[in-house]
Formats: structure tokens, sequence, C-alpha cells
């Protein structure tokens, strides 16, 4: 009897969800990194009404900084981000039917003087905005050779004006009330329970692992038979290996504040950190040959590890499960 | 009067029955998911039916091209649609489902591998050096430094070689829509209303040929047809009693159950609220419609959506107008959270009217394509609606996850998650 008794309170205890404080998660990972976007946005904005050429220092700097910003944050694809679209129009990727060049082709032969304001230009197809449309026009030889650079220069900076806007409405949708319904959860209808926002927060992250594995790394590999090094990520400004790093940071940083900063899962995410910092392929050129290909393999499979180690352990830990994402489906 | 009492009492019984059935769990897992493969194999077999319908129409216009021969034949494409579109939401969960699926009904497709196509298409892409291939116009070609002898156009020609070519997932030799784009065409409308316009001498003999090869093309229709029927043969059986599909969804209740909330799910939000109907919107993009050479998108949504539903409610419509009907996901979530249950129920119907709602406008003349336009507030709105309904009635399923105490929707148990190049980023 005394031995049933025991065995009831252990269940009770396992059963007990791990509490995850969703107010600290909002106030050190979402906000701080929404007004860093928000800054290094407008910063880009100012450095191409200043010099709009795509040689330019200033201008490629500030645009690294907020590529950067946003791949830090690019797994919160949820509530201010989803809402109007924002999270697109700051990042179309991947693109496999080849849109964002034809939107960005299309706007180069209207003309300068046709491009409209910035509330016009958030008309266009949504390939046309945002980093990596905005990488084709300072990165790709042919939109650089192109003659018409009046218009070129028009198009940089309206799609910097743009990404400049849509990051302070993120960061202003949230300071006025998302971080509120968060903060919140239980008493409000969006999140009903604390676990309903602590499971938008993991899936979140898990959705974030999943991209940077089955597509930052899943789509240069290709098959084995047929590499596609030409499908890696913003290759043409070098940034895919880059993209891996920074998003591995970033949802390693929020998930201890799910886990309440658990050794043994960030040692999950050091080490596929650190495998990416001794890669050495900035851009998975190495994909082509079978040495090459066999060493981005490796650090896809770290990243899967997370995956596991979140999913049986974690998620159960908290008593929740991944919700559903957009990349489900096919 | 004596009647009259008699069937009040009849009636009281039953339902005094029902409800201690219910009350005293009744409704089980297992029957609940005996219902729900039995409505598969009513889907599948109706999508048979259908399909087998539209292959006697494809004989005839092969044996006697007209341009009445051709109507029908469109017409019987379009109401294979039906019971197809509504098989859907077991795609995903069901891995023998996705496994097979890519072969009837992969979409988007570079049109050009198969038949000629206008010169606005364009070349070769970055991503696909099989867009124009033409396989119609070219009896030989190389593919993968192999020459193909393509003299007599097979089902094994297009299953084994041309589908997939070269691992792009847009080489889509079968299927569907490979027969849509034979008997529409490209639809050149742009955003303006109307269809795909192929003239029925397409497929006409001796001079009156246009376009060329109509003997080729002919031949293509057949074979793609012929394979349609005898995938759907095969996957109908997969879910009769004994079938593979049907024994592993009975095999293990809770996985069969997170099968069933993981094909809702999916499909409602990463694939029909993202990839199908936002990413359209957002691109702007005509030839992002899902039935774009039929213009028929506003069916293939609105019946993508009604399968979605027929699962909650263990509810399926056959062709021939009798109903499937038997324990319900429904059932077994009011049996422990009736509030749960009626929010269930009513953000499918909500997304039921959304997506009437783009059917109904759709039928009226505002084309799916014409709402897709840059700056069309009204289309805008309705595609929302469809959206915004989907996105929806997620939230409800991820909660129905979690009160079904099912809760390991785990990414091995999902193969939808497998697939790399989703489009919805």
């Amino acid at each position: 009897m005394r031995h049933l008794l025991v065995t009831a309170a252990f269940c009770l205890a396992s059963t007990a969800a791990q509490a995850v404080d969703i107010s600290a998660a909002v106030d050190e990972h979402i906000l701080p990194g929404y007004a860093g976007l928000a800054e290094k946005s407008r910063q880009l904005h100012a450095a191409a009404e200043a010099e709009c050429r795509p040689e330019s220092p200033a201008l490629l700097a500030a645009y690294g900084e907020a590529f950067d910003a946003w791949v830090r944050i690019s797994h919160l694809r949820f509530g201010p981000s989803e809402q109007n679209n924002r999270a697109f129009a700051l990042a179309f990727w991947p693109d496999p039917r080849g849109a964002t060049p034809k939107a960005l082709a299309r706007l180069m032969a209207v003309g300068q003087g046709s491009l409209g304001t910035l509330d016009t230009f958030q008309t266009v197809s949504i390939a046309a905005r945002g980093f990596y449309a905005m990488e084709f026009l300072l990165f790709d030889a042919q939109f650089r050779a192109a003659e018409d650079a009046e218009t070129r220069c028009a198009l940089v900076q309206l799609l910097a004006a743009d990404i400049a806007d849509t990051s302070a409405d993120i960061l202003a949708a949230w300071q006025d009330s998302y971080a509120d319904l968060m903060r919140n959860a239980g008493s409000n209808d969006i999140y009903r329970s604390e676990a309903e926002a602590a499971q938008q927060l993991f899936t979140a992250a898990s959705t974030g692992l999943e991209f940077t594995s089955q597509v930052r790394l899943g789509r240069p590999m290709g098959s084995f038979e047929r590499p596609r090094p030409n499908r890696a990520e913003a290759r043409r400004s070098g940034r895919s290996l880059r993209h891996v790093v920074l998003s591995l940071e970033g949802t390693r940083d929020l998930v201890g504040h799910l886990s309440d900063d658990d050794a043994q899962i960030d040692a999950a995410f050091a080490a596929a950190i650190a495998r990416a910092g001794v890669l050495d392929d900035p851009v998975f050129a190495g994909v082509a040959d079978i040495q090459g290909r066999l060493r981005v393999e490796v650090l896809q499979q770290s990243v899967e590890t997370i995956r596991q180690v979140i999913a049986q352990d974690l998620a159960p830990r908290l008593g929740i499960a991944a919700g559903f994402n957009a990349l489900d489906g096919d | 009067m004596k009647p009259f009492t008699l069937a009040t009492s009849a009636l009281a019984l039953s339902l005094g029955l029902g409800t201690a059935a219910i009350a005293d769990g009744d409704v089980t897992k297992v029957s609940v998911l005996d219902n729900y493969a039995d409505i598969a194999e009513a889907g599948f077999t109706d999508s048979l039916v259908m399909a087998q319908r539209l292959q006697r129409a494809v004989n005839t216009l092969i044996e006697a091209p007209s341009a009445e021969a051709l109507q029908t034949a469109k017409e019987a494409w379009l109401a294979a649609r039906v019971p197809y579109q509504q098989t859907e939401v077991y795609r995903f969960g069901n891995a023998i489902v996705d496994d097979w699926e890519g072969k009837v009904n992969a979409w988007p497709l570079d049109e050009g591998l198969i038949d000629y196509v206008d010169a606005g298409y364009g070349g070769p892409s970055d991503e696909n050096d099989f867009a124009v291939l033409n396989v119609i116009a070219n009896s030989s070609f190389t593919l993968s430094g192999e020459t193909i002898d393509a003299a007599t156009i097979t089902p094994a020609l297009l299953e084994e070689t041309l589908h997939e070519a070269d691992g792009v997932e847009a080489n889509v030799a079968t299927g569907y829509h490979a027969i849509e784009f034979l008997l529409w065409g490209q639809d050149l409308n742009g955003h303006g209303a109307g269809a795909g316009n192929r003239p029925w001498t397409d497929y006409a003999a001796g001079e009156a040929c246009t376009n060329g090869n109509c003997d080729r093309r002919a031949e293509y229709l057949k074979a793609a047809t012929d394979l349609l029927v005898s995938d759907l043969e095969w996957m109908a059986a997969q879910w009769a009693e004994g079938g593979d599909a049907r024994t592993t969804v009975m095999a293990d209740e809770d996985a069969g159950i997170i099968a069933m909330l993981t094909g809702m799910g999916s499909l409602s939000y990463g694939e029909q609220a993202g990839e199908r109907m936002r990413l359209g919107l957002m691109l702007n993009d005509p030839e992002e419609e899902h039935d774009c050479f039929a213009d028929n998108t506003h069916n293939s949504h609105y019946y993508d959506g009604l399968g979605i539903q027929n699962v909650y409610l263990g509810e399926y419509m056959r062709v021939d107008g009798s109903l499937v009907t038997g324990p319900s996901l429904s059932d077994l979530v009011a049996a422990t959270d009736a509030d749960l249950d009626a929010e269930m129920q009513s953000r499918l119907s909500a997304t039921m009217m959304a997506l009437g709602r783009i059917k109904t406008a759709a039928e009226a003349g505002f084309a799916y394509d014409m709402m897709l336009e840059r700056g069309n507030a009204a289309g805008e709105a309705l595609i929302m609606g469809g959206v915004n309904g989907l996105v929806e009635q997620t939230r409800s399923i991820e909660r129905v996850v979690a009160t079904l105490g099912v809760e390991a929707i785990d990414f091995e148990g999902s193969d939808s998650l497998d697939d790399p190049d989703a489009v919805f980023q």
C-alpha cells in the first residue's frame, strides 16, 4: 500500500509541468531582438539615403548589420511579424521559382520616375521587398551592372525605407499590445493559459531549428547525386553559413529561457555552433564534392540533434508539444 | 394520437441510449478510426470512379476529336476533382498517402516540359534545365547525359523517366495537373477572367491538327489518364479492409488519432493557408493558382477545406449522394470538453463560409486570378478571409491535440516535416 502511494505521488510530480518565465522571454529575448532590428534597419535606411551605390562601404556594412539583426530573430514567426505579412515583407526566401529577380526586373523596367511612394511600393509583390531582394540589387552581377543606375538607386532607397518601416511596425505592435498578451497569458483569448504561450515560443524555436536544418542547409545539399550549391541562402553576399550561426545563436537564447538554462541542451547548441565555426565554407560551395557535402551533413546532423533533444526532453518537461508550423505541407 | 406517442417514446429511447452510450465512453478511439478509414476508402473510391469517367471521355476525345468531346472531358476533369480534393486531408500524417500523392497531384509544374507554351513563358531556368523540354514535340532528348527514346509516350515513360526529371519537383509529368494542362492549355489571361483556351484541334487528325504532334499529344493524354486511374485504384485498395493504409491507422489508436489531427492541422496551416493561398496573394502571381489552367482554384480550396471538416465531423457526402457517417473526433472531444468541441465546430464552419464566399464570387465571374491582382482590395479580403479562418482553426486543432492527451505530434511521426522545400517561409 505504501509502495502504491509513493508511486502515485511520483506520477503527480512528473506530470506537473515545469513553468516557463514568459515575461523574461519577452523582455530579454523578443523585445531586445526587435528593438535591435528596428534600430539597425533605421540605420540602413539612413545609409541608403546618404549613398545608394552598391559599392558604398557604409551602405553594405549597414545592410549586413540589419540583415544580421533579422536573422537572429527570424524564428519568431507569430503575432506582429505574421500580421500584415510583415515577416514575408522583410524576408521572402526560399524562392524556388525565381520570383525575386523577376519582380525586381519588372520594377527596374518601370523606371525611376514611376516607382511611386513608399505607400504604393508596399503593394508590390512581396518577392521584390526586404533583405533578400536588396541582396540582388547590391550583390547580383546583373543588377550591379544595370545601366539604369538611377532606378536601381531609387529602388535601394525604397527597399531600405520599407524595411525600416516594417521593422518599426513590428516593434511598436509588440510594445503596444502583444507583449502584454504573452505576459498575461491565461487572461486573454489568444493565450488561454501559460502553457499556450509556452507552446508558441517552443514552436517558434523548434520551427527555426527545422528551417535551419532542412532549408538553410538542406536546400544547397540537395540529394547526394544532385547537390544544389546555387540554392544556398544569400550566397551572393556570402552570408549562407553566417545565417546558420546567427540563427543557432538566436534560438539558443530563446531555448535557454524555455529550459531554465538547461546545461545539456545548451551543450547541444554549443556543439552545433562549434561545427559551423570550423566549416570554412561560407556559401556551402563545398556541397558539390563528396568531402564537402559530408562536412555540411555533419553540421546538419548536429542541428537535428538539438531538435531531437528539445522535442524529446524539453517539450515533455514543459507539458507541451510543438504546434503546427509553416513548414508542414509540401 | 397513439402512433404519435409511440414515435415520441421511440425517439426518447434512442436519444437516451445515445447519450448513455457516449457517457459510458462508447465512442472509442478505435470506432473513430474505423470511420476515418471508411471515409478514406469512400473518398478514394469515388475519386477512382470519377477518374474512370474522365478516362472514357478522354478516349472519346482521342478517337473522335471534336469541340464537344473536349468540353465533355473538361467537365469530367472538374467533377473528378470534387471527391479527390476532399481526400487531401489524408496526406499529412499518413505516410503511405504522402509518398504517393506526388504522382497524382503534384503542383506547381513547369508545363513546358510537356507541350508547347507561349513565348512569354521563358526558357530553361536556374532551377530547371528542362522547363521547356516539350516531350510531345521531341521523340528523343538527353536527360542527365543519357539519350531518352520517347518515340512512344507510355505510362512508364511518364512515371519512370519524365516525372521529377533531374530531381526537380516542378517537372510534373503525371497526375491531375498534367491532364488539366493537356485539356485546357496555358491560361494566358493574366489577371483577367478566363481559363486556358486550348483548341480541340490540338487533338485533330491530319491537316486539321493545330500546334503540331496531335497524335503524340493524344498519346500523352491517354498515358497520363490511364496512370491516374491505376494510381487511384491502388490507393483505394490501401484503405479497403486489410489494406496497408487502414491497417497502419488501426494498429495504434493514439498514433491513429495523431495522424487524423496532423492531417487536419498541416493542411490547414502550412499547406492551404500558407503555400496555396497567402503566398499567391503576396506574390500577386496568377500562376500561383492551384488549378490555374482550368481556373478551378476556388473549388480546389473549397473542397480541401471541406475534407478537413469531414474528418472532424466524421461525415463524407459521396458522389452518389449517400452519406458516410459514424463516430467522430467531435464526439471524442465533446466527451471531455464540450466547449472546445463547440469552438472547433464553429471555426470549421467559419472557414467553410469564408471559402464558400471565394467560390460564390468566382462562380459569378470574379475569377480567382482577378482576386490575386495587386491592389485588388476585394479579392485580398476574400482570400485573407479564407486564410484567417484556416489559421484560427489550426489554433483550435492544437487545443484538441492537448485535450485528447495525444500530445506527441513529434517530428518523427509527421512525414510532412520531411520536405525541405516548403515555400511558405
